[in-house]
């Protein structure tokens, strides 16, 4: 089964054949959900940046100077665009699923049931209460699974400055979880 | 005081952030209404910002593609097809008929009381010199509905009207080719013979 390349669909767009976008989006969604999700705490907002991020994307898409690496290009916008969302939306810290995530995640393709002891649950409750920056870093490097030179270009943060991010969210993410593996 | 980062991450760590780290590597997927959504905009603004060129050739229209089309867009892009299908009275329902320009036949299919979406159909191939489209939306039959050119080169595209659902075509060059959509969905029969499927979603009502 051929697939086209992101350079030979962002090459049929960038030539008029606006439809080519599809095969990015299709090809990218989900994995930009996860970060989005597990970074804003909920479906609906992830699902909100990502139309503006991936809008944005589509218009700049000539800016895109390695069509071969679209994907840390587009996840670079991503990643701005949950800046973004996550200030706008700074009064309602403490994200926790709503029921209206709940009903989301029961009816999205490939979605399971709460985990058993809902530890999932504490971890992502532990997750939201970290500061945006810290919970970036420890997304970027321990489960979108990066290299601090990756994040650093993506982010435009030093790489020491990242290493101390990750580190603060690791010490906070223990403390806030002590109870769930040492209760 | 400096704090110091210390990059090798002990035992007993790597295991505590092995345990929090996991869980949060799960799959998401997007709302299964994502990319259309996405593409209602991305076609509003796309023809301003990337006007079909008519001189490229590069190796993606040497591939057949599959664009569906809002049917107020494809009415717009298809002024031929679109005047059969509003004479017909697409609203109502009634059994209509769609031609295809420059080819000898007629497509034929039975709208049913369901809505119906024109959905464009782009072949591209250089060395093509007829092509025409077969689906279960004309019975499979050959010389019903042709492609014709678009204008850019090597680009044939046909408008036909879908019900919602799902559908099964392919294509078939200089009369004798079969060939699949390489970027759909493939179908193959009790033959082996691959077919590509596309499905036609009902419109979205009152989204937000």
């Amino acid at each position: 089964m051929t697939a086209l390349s992101d350079a030979e669909l962002i090459a049929a767009v960038l030539a008029g054949d606006i439809d080519s976008f599809a095969g990015l989006v299709r090809r990218y969604q989900d994995t930009c959900t996860r970060f989005a999700v597990r970074m804003l705490g909920s479906h609906v907002d992830a699902d909100d940046a990502l139309q503006s991020a991936f809008m944005r994307a589509f218009r700049g898409l000539r800016s895109c100077r390695d069509p071969e690496h679209f994907g840390g290009w587009l996840y670079q916008i991503v990643v701005n665009e949950c800046r973004t969302h996550a200030s706008r939306h700074r009064r309602r810290e403490l994200r926790f699923p709503t029921a209206e995530d709940a009903i989301e995640r029961a009816v999205a393709p490939g979605s399971e049931p709460e985990a058993e002891n809902d530890v999932g649950g504490h971890i992502e409750r532990a997750l939201s209460m970290l500061p945006a920056e810290q919970r970036e870093a420890f997304l970027l490097k321990h489960v979108e699974e990066l290299s601090y030179e990756e994040i650093a270009e993506m982010t435009g943060v030093s790489v020491s400055a990242l290493k101390m991010r990750v580190k603060r969210a690791c010490d906070a993410l223990r403390d806030l979880l002590e109870g769930v593996y040492n209760g | 005081m400096v704090e110091k980062y210390d990059e090798n991450i002990g035992g007993e760590d790597a295991a505590f952030l092995e345990q929090v780290a996991a869980p949060l590597r799960a799959a998401e997927h997007a709302h299964p209404s994502f990319e259309k959504r996405l593409m209602e905009n991305v076609r509003i603004e796309g023809p301003a910002l990337y006007p079909v060129r008519a001189s490229s050739n590069s190796s993606w229209w040497r591939t057949p593609r599959v664009v569906r089309l809002s049917p107020l867009t494809g009415l717009a892009m298809a002024a031929g097809i679109s005047a059969i299908i509003a004479l017909s009275g697409i609203a109502l329902g009634s059994r209509f008929s769609a031609r295809s320009h420059g080819g000898a036949g007629t497509a034929e299919l039975n709208a049913r009381t369901d809505p119906v979406e024109l959905v464009r159909f782009v072949f591209a191939d250089a060395s093509a010199a007829r092509v025409e489209l077969v689906g279960d939306f004309n019975q499979w039959t050959r010389g019903t509905t042709q492609l014709k050119p678009s204008g850019a080169p090597g680009v044939w595209t046909v408008s036909v009207p879908l019900s919602s659902g799902q559908h099964e075509y392919a294509f078939i060059i200089n009369g004798s080719r079969w060939v699949a959509d390489p970027l759909a969905v493939k179908s193959s029969d009790d033959f082996g013979t691959e077919s590509s499927v596309i499905r036609v979603e009902p419109p979205l009502r009152g989204t937000t």
